[in-house]
């Protein structure tokens, strides 16, 4: 198989009631909205995580998830990390949800096909007040974000092209 | 059928916290009193505020769908009927025969995927010790499964050492992730399944994980899309391609695959487990129930559905299942009294409900969830399957009494040990089987119906001024939502969903909910591991809507990741 048959799934996660927590799904929003995708490139608003996105992950061989992530940081920053420093780095235990992401990518390795995840993420401002729009400060930051979802995306074997 | 083991207890007396409570979705506190090893009082206490209500006023009531199935990770379609419905009762609009038979599948197959993942994926680790199962010898096991689940090939002793060896490298890498969920397992004395019954199950388990996947899949035929269908419009429905023949096959398909399992697997396995755990047919029972109805064959009207439903609506007071009464929608209403709102809205029915918070701090016993308190004529009410099955075994439901009685037979135990735990899990298990059953049918009418005629959705218009209820009865119980409309916007909405009415706070009367109620009483074996509390907790499938779902990484590690 060559690397531009590879089905890649780019999965914008979040919760869209909550500002910023929707930030990959906005993203995911915005690359639809500019770009033409290869047909081997599936985009896909995953809304809250949870095992219904087994099916879409196990179809795929390469997963670009988009989402918040609380490093610490300042508001806005981005973050990359792959799946395996995702299993490391998180606390089960204490999620508080009924299964998060790396519990699905758990799932899907159980049942036999689990996909190279790499989670491309960004610094919340406000994620906990009720709003569909995102904070100025982290919607200032979204095209860096897209920028380096789409390189992550070429380096995948993915092609977007912009719409004319 | 197995002795029945006697319920460990400890001598511990002292208050207990379980927080948070996970393999649920949402934050959900658990607070308890134990004295000499019992459970004297509890709190239920929600820790996350859903302020849905607020950002949907001055919005276009046909969005409400849009907005209330982003409430939740795991119920969204329930939320996106209950605001179609709504409106569909505030416009008046008498939705098609087709639309009312797609939508009733799409729930079907909702029961399917929920039941499904509930009993093995967030409910059997309360029962299951999958480390245990390491401990099983394969070819005893396979003997057992040929009894417990005979119409299952596979469960060979080669297949159940295979199962056993994945589970040793999941936990010999420390990762056992979803297990770890769990935090009680590992020789916790009120876990007692032999460990070839726990491999058994433990192998169901993963088996079961392949099942949802597909339960899924079929919802997402005619849901448009999962999650978050994309098929319900005020007036009925807007996937026309589900009518098309490879879809039907399709669904039909992928779905009598999944009823296979809940036959063949799903059944067998709960009376398994429930046949080595019949003390708890004894603990966590509730008083009071109610049903919404679903499954209904005329959607004209709230009270048409009530009165046409498959699964019947109704209300049981004191456990008296001689006297079922209708729902009268006009006596429901909500307390906050002891929830972080503004005082003074106690009673208010959800027409003129008001979403006004006001927290105070964690550890405050007069004030302590963000839930409010629904009543029912001044009662706290159990909604959900338990609440469906004796509603439907009161009214003599054939299909229901049928089941229910060949489950007390094969368990001996009386009906009156269905107020319980035990009797909760076995409800969800028995409505399973009876949506499975009902499947192939259902398919059948809806294909027959759309080929004579694809009409799916009614024409309507918009009033200035009104007002509409949407009921359902989703898996975890009696949903409803309530919409007033003003200048042709949404003017007040409101939400009173399953987990509210069953693990929401006090109520104004200084009254229980129905978890709180149920958890009195329970025994404690290990004030540490008290997993007791999450067995009822879990049996009601609470979910405190509207996760907060942003990645929090435990360590710094997260740092060095960091690209721009």
């Amino acid at each position: 198989m060559t690397d531009s048959s590879r089905k890649i799934l780019i999965l914008g996660v979040g919760n869209i009631l909550y500002a910023d927590e929707g930030v990959g799904v906005r993203a995911v929003e915005r690359l639809l909205e500019t770009y033409d995708f290869s047909d081997n490139v599936t985009l896909m608003d995953g809304g809250n995580l949870g095992m219904r996105l087994m099916q879409p992950l196990m179809d795929s061989d390469y997963c670009i998830v988009l989402d918040a992530v609380l490093g610490g940081d300042q508001p806005g920053t981005i973050y990359r990390f792959t799946g395996d420093d995702l299993r490391k780095s998180l606390a089960f235990k204490d999620s508080m949800h009924q299964s998060d992401l790396v519990d699905t990518l758990i799932y899907c390795e159980l049942v036999g096909k689990r996909p190279e995840t790499v989670v491309i993420g960004m610094e919340p401002y406000d994620f906990k007040n009720m709003s569909i729009e995102l904070t100025d400060i982290v919607a200032d930051r979204l095209p860096a974000m897209l920028d380096i979802a789409l390189k992550e995306l070429a380096e995948a074997g993915g092609i977007a092209t912009p719409k004319a | 059928m197995a002795e029945t083991n006697p319920t460990p207890q400890s001598t511990f007396t002292g208050p207990l916290v379980v927080d948070p409570i996970t393999r649920i979705e949402g934050h959900l506190r658990i607070m308890v009193e134990v004295e000499n090893g019992k459970v004297k009082d509890a709190w239920s206490s929600s820790q996350l505020f859903r302020g849905l209500e607020i950002i949907l006023k001055g919005r276009d009531p046909r969005d409400a769908q849009h907005f209330t199935q982003r409430a939740c990770g795991v119920c969204t379609y329930v939320h996106g009927l209950a605001s179609t419905r709504c409106v569909d009762d505030a416009v008046k609009v008498n939705i098609p025969a087709n639309a009312r038979m797609m939508r009733n599948l799409v729930m079907a197959s909702q029961y399917l995927h929920d039941h499904l993942v509930h009993f093995y994926h967030l409910h059997a680790l309360d029962w299951v010790d999958v480390t245990n199962a390491l401990k099983a010898d394969p070819v005893k096991a396979a003997k057992l499964a040929e009894t417990i689940a005979p119409a299952r090939p596979g469960n060979s002793a080669e297949s159940l050492k295979a199962v056993q060896d994945k589970l040793k490298a999941f936990v010999e890498t420390g990762q056992l992730g979803i297990f770890t969920n769990a935090y009680f397992l590992g020789g916790h004395k009120a876990y007692y399944l032999p460990p070839e019954v726990d491999l058994i199950a433990t192998a169901h388990y993963l088996e079961a994980l392949h099942m949802q996947v597909k339960a899924a899949s079929a919802m997402a035929i005619l849901g448009g899309k999962n999650p978050h269908t994309q098929f319900t419009v005020v007036g009925g429905c807007s996937n026309y391609n589900a009518m098309s023949k490879d879809a039907l096959a399709n669904y039909l398909s992928l779905t009598q695959e999944v009823c296979k399992f809940v036959n063949d697997v799903y059944i067998p396995d709960l009376l398994a487990v429930a046949g080595f755990y019949k003390d708890w047919g004894g603990i966590g029972g509730c008083t009071n129930y109610m049903a919404f109805g679903e499954f209904a064959t005329d959607e004209s009207t709230p009270e048409k559905h009530m009165e046409s439903s498959f699964f019947p609506a109704g209300v049981i007071m004191n456990r008296d299942l001689g006297k079922v009464d209708k729902v009268d929608l006009g006596a429901i209403y909500e307390d906050v009294k002891y929830s972080w709102y503004k005082p003074g809205a106690d009673g208010l029915h959800p027409y003129d409900g008001v979403t006004d918070p006001k927290y105070t701090k964690l550890d405050d016993k007069d004030h302590y969830s963000w839930m409010k308190a629904p009543r029912y004529k001044g009662k706290a009410m159990e909604v959900g399957p338990l609440a469906r099955c004796f509603l439907a075994y009161a009214k003599g439901q054939p299909e229901f009494k049928k089941i229910i009685d060949t489950v007390l037979t094969k368990l001996s135990v009386p009906a009156t040990a269905l107020h319980s735990t035990l009797g909760r899990t076995a409800a969800r298990g028995i409505e399973t089987a009876i949506v499975a059953a009902k499947m192939e049918t259902w398919i059948k009418e809806f294909a027959d119906s759309s080929a004579k005629d694809n009409t799916l959705c009614a024409k309507w218009e918009m009033p200035g001024e009104s007002k509409g209820v949407g009921l359902c009865d989703a898996p975890r119980g009696a949903l409803s939502h309530w919409i007033r409309i003003k200048d042709k916007k949404i003017d007040n909405f409101q939400l009173v969903v399953p987990s509210t009415w069953n693990l929401g706070p006090r109520g104004a009367a200084g009254d229980k909910s129905p978890v709180e109620e149920a958890l009195i009483g329970t025994p404690i074996a290990d004030p540490k591991r008290p997993v007791e509390i999450l067995r009822t907790v879990h049996a009601f499938d609470p979910c405190i809507a509207c996760g907060v779902h942003v990645i929090e990484p435990e360590t710094n590690e997260i740092l060095k990741f960091k690209v721009v």
